[in-house]
């Protein structure tokens, strides 16, 4: 069969998507979605077996749990990120070995040929948020962001279904996956539509048997399918001038209405794909010859965030709320000429109190 | 992509000089060649403990200067080291005092205790420029903690260098009280334009007084401090509204940081 560059389309049978997920395996560490304790989580997987293929992962605020569903990626995004790999909750930068009192330093800098099996399009938009984060609006770009980023793959999968929790339409970021994919995957009734989005994508595909031309109907079945899960979505708030409407309520009484529920546990900045915020530890040898530099997550929500001298900045908890929710819709597109958030909705599933950031959104920037 | 420079790496440099400032203050002259502008600030590294941003506070003969008060794990370290001792730091990192707006004109430099450290530099080269008037008020808690005390004859002799304690102390023949006093009773002519450093409180108050003078808020330029961690704007910690203090500042024109500068915990 004649091979398609970027921009052409094949029907893949279930036999099809395992033979590419081989290809790829060969060739990459794949980071896919995996069933994990009662979970749908991003983790290496070896074995396409392994993918959680007929579930649905159910969610609303403070609650998720799985249930058997017909079909195959039936699921949306895993319950925690691609930026578990990209920027490691915990990350050697250097390790400094002292000797006759000087000091000699060794670096280390990962780069690995990782491949993302099945991302979703808010994830992608988050990926390309990381990426001017570490990178592209980024004075000292990050050494060891780009070393694992460099060779990534990417195969993206359009969602035929949104949870609860979901807001990706409202973001502009979803449900349909635009662009910045090797491979783009969409479940049809006849089989998976698979679109080429780059070179090498195209390279892998056509090392694939199990394969056939696309047809009209193919892609047209595909704009239903995403039609349909974006109709089950509610446009929460507009996107459109939200930031200038976000600073003029700084002082908004609203905010301290959040202090009387979040309880600053810090798993919304954990669970978010695009919180990039860390600090650096030492981590000492008992002998005290050797003492790594390390790079641990961080959280703008934890008392000593911002502390100076030995006042926090931020003491109350409504204020680096305040914090979290101006950064990812205001701050941040001074900061990154985008929003930082695109609307995964992990951090509502995850908040333990089941605080939604849409309807804080809503209540702070439009009530 | 071509292999990116690692922000994360230190430099060497051998402490030539010690000086000791008062209790628990020191000043460091180590040898570099790195180039470096007043106001940019330095990571200082000890091992095992960790980094802390501070200020450049002046540049000598192939060696650069900083003065360090030991209040936690690692200016405690720093303060320990002696002639011939490395230091191990990372930078020049930060923007630059904006001089040449002071050109022909006031310039007012308003330093808080150990702000003092983040304004002498600057200070030094305003002395070889061509500023029409340059005063320099520094405010210090009390006599024991003055800084630099050597270089204030010289100091004096050349411009309007005034300082004050806040509280009496039998050895000091000078002024006592907030550097608020100082600032009310100055003459300045509203094109005048104020580089300051010192507490968040001093400068918030400073400013207000300047205000009342005349002086726009846009002639105005605060060194600010927070807490940083990476110091190339990646970690999060320094962030005050949008802007990252590691990155776009330390130093931030009045006008554009008050908003967030004076709201409450930002
Ligand atoms: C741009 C910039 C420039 C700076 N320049 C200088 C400089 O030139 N010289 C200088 O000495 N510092 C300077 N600082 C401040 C210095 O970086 C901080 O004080 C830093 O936290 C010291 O690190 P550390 O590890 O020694 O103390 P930390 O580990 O950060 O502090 C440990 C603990 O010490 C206590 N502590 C800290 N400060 C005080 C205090 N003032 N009073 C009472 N307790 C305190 C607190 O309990 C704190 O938690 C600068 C800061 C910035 C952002
Ligand atoms: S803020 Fe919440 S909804 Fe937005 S990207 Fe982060 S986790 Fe997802
Ligand atoms: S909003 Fe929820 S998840 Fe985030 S810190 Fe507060 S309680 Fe925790
Ligand atoms: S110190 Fe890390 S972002 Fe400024």
């Amino acid at each position: 069969m004649e091979s398609k560059g970027k921009g052409g389309g094949y029907l893949l049978s279930l036999e099809g998507i395992r033979e590419l997920f081989d290809r790829l395996r060969e060739k990459y560490r794949v980071i896919a979605p995996k069933l994990k304790d009662g979970l749908i989580a991003f983790s290496d997987v070896d074995n396409f077996e392994s993918l959680p293929f007929g579930y649905k992962n159910v969610e609303a605020p403070g609650f998720y749990s799985l249930e058997r569903s017909g079909g195959y990626f039936t699921y949306t995004h895993p319950y925690n990120s691609f930026k578990n790999f990209l920027h490691p909750p915990e990350l050697t930068l250097i390790k400094v070995k002292k000797e006759n009192g000087k000091l000699s330093f060794q670096v280390h800098i990962q780069e690995e040929a990782l491949c993302l099996f099945d991302i979703r399009a808010c994830d992608l938009s988050a990926l390309r948020v990381l990426d001017l984060v570490f990178l592209h609006k980024n004075p000292h770009p990050d050494p060891y962001y780009a070393g694992l980023r460099k060779g990534l793959f990417v195969v993206a999968v359009n969602c035929t279904y949104a949870t609860s929790t979901c807001f990706c339409s409202t973001m502009g970021t979803g449900p349909e996956v635009k662009e910045g994919y090797d491979l783009l995957i969409t479940e049809l009734s006849e089989g998976f539509l698979v679109e080429v989005g780059s070179e090498r994508g195209g390279e892998i595909l056509e090392k694939v048997e199990n394969k056939s031309d696309a047809e009209r109907r193919h892609f047209k079945e595909k704009a239903q399918r995403l039609g349909e899960t974006e109709a089950t979505m509610r446009v929460h708030f507009e996107k459109e001038g939200l930031q200038e409407r976000l600073y003029g309520r700084m002082d908004s009484t609203y905010w301290e209405h959040i202090e009387k529920r979040c309880v600053a546990c810090t798993s919304c900045t954990q669970a978010c794909p695009t919180c990039f915020c860390f600090d650096i530890l030492e981590k000492n040898q008992l002998d005290l010859k050797e003492s790594q530099r390390v790079r641990v997550w961080d959280s703008c929500f934890s008392p000593s965030f911002a502390t100076v001298h030995r006042f926090n900045l931020r003491q109350s908890v409504h204020s680096r709320y305040r914090q979290w929710l101006m950064h990812k819709f205001a701050y941040w597109v001074d900061q990154f000429d985008c929003f930082g958030c695109v609307g995964c909705g992990r951090c509502i599933t995850w908040c333990p109190v089941g605080i939604d950031i849409r309807e804080e959104v809503r209540r702070i920037a439009y009530a | 992509m071509p292999t990116l420079e690692n922000p994360y790496l230190l430099k060497a440099g051998r402490v030539e000089k010690v000086i000791k400032e008062c209790e628990g203050v020191y000043t460091f002259h180590v040898r570099t060649q790195e180039p470096a502008y007043p106001g940019q600030y330095n990571m200082l590294y000890a091992f095992g403990v960790g980094e802390a941003p501070i200020t450049i506070a002046s540049m000598g003969e192939e060696c650069i200067v900083h003065t360090v008060r030991a209040v936690g794990d690692v200016t405690r370290h720093i303060d320990q080291l002696r002639e011939g001792d490395y230091l191990y730091w990372r930078g020049p990192y930060g923007n630059r005092w904006a001089i040449e707006r002071a050109y022909n004109k006031t310039l007012l430099i308003i330093s808080g205790g150990l702000g003092l450290a983040a304004t002498r530099w600057v200070f030094e080269e305003a002395l070889n420029k061509p500023i029409k008037r340059l005063v320099h008020l520094y405010g210090s808690k009390d006599y024991d903690s003055l800084l630099y005390r050597y270089l204030y004859e010289n100091w004096s002799s050349k411009v309007e260098f005034y300082i004050t304690l806040d509280r009496p102390d039998p050895r000091w023949k000078g002024k006592v009280g907030l550097i608020t006093e100082l600032l009310k009773e100055l003459e300045l002519d509203e094109d005048t334009i104020v580089f300051t450093c010192g507490p968040d409180p001093m400068v918030k108050a400073c400013v207000r007084i300047l205000q009342e003078k005349g002086i726009p808020q846009n002639n105005i330029y605060a060194s600010l401090e927070r807490h940083m961690k990476c110091s190339v704007g990646t970690c999060g910690h320094c962030m005050i509204g949008p802007y990252f203090v590691c990155k776009d500042g330390p130093i931030f024109r009045y006008d554009l940081i008050r908003e967030y500068f004076e709201r409450k915990e930002v």
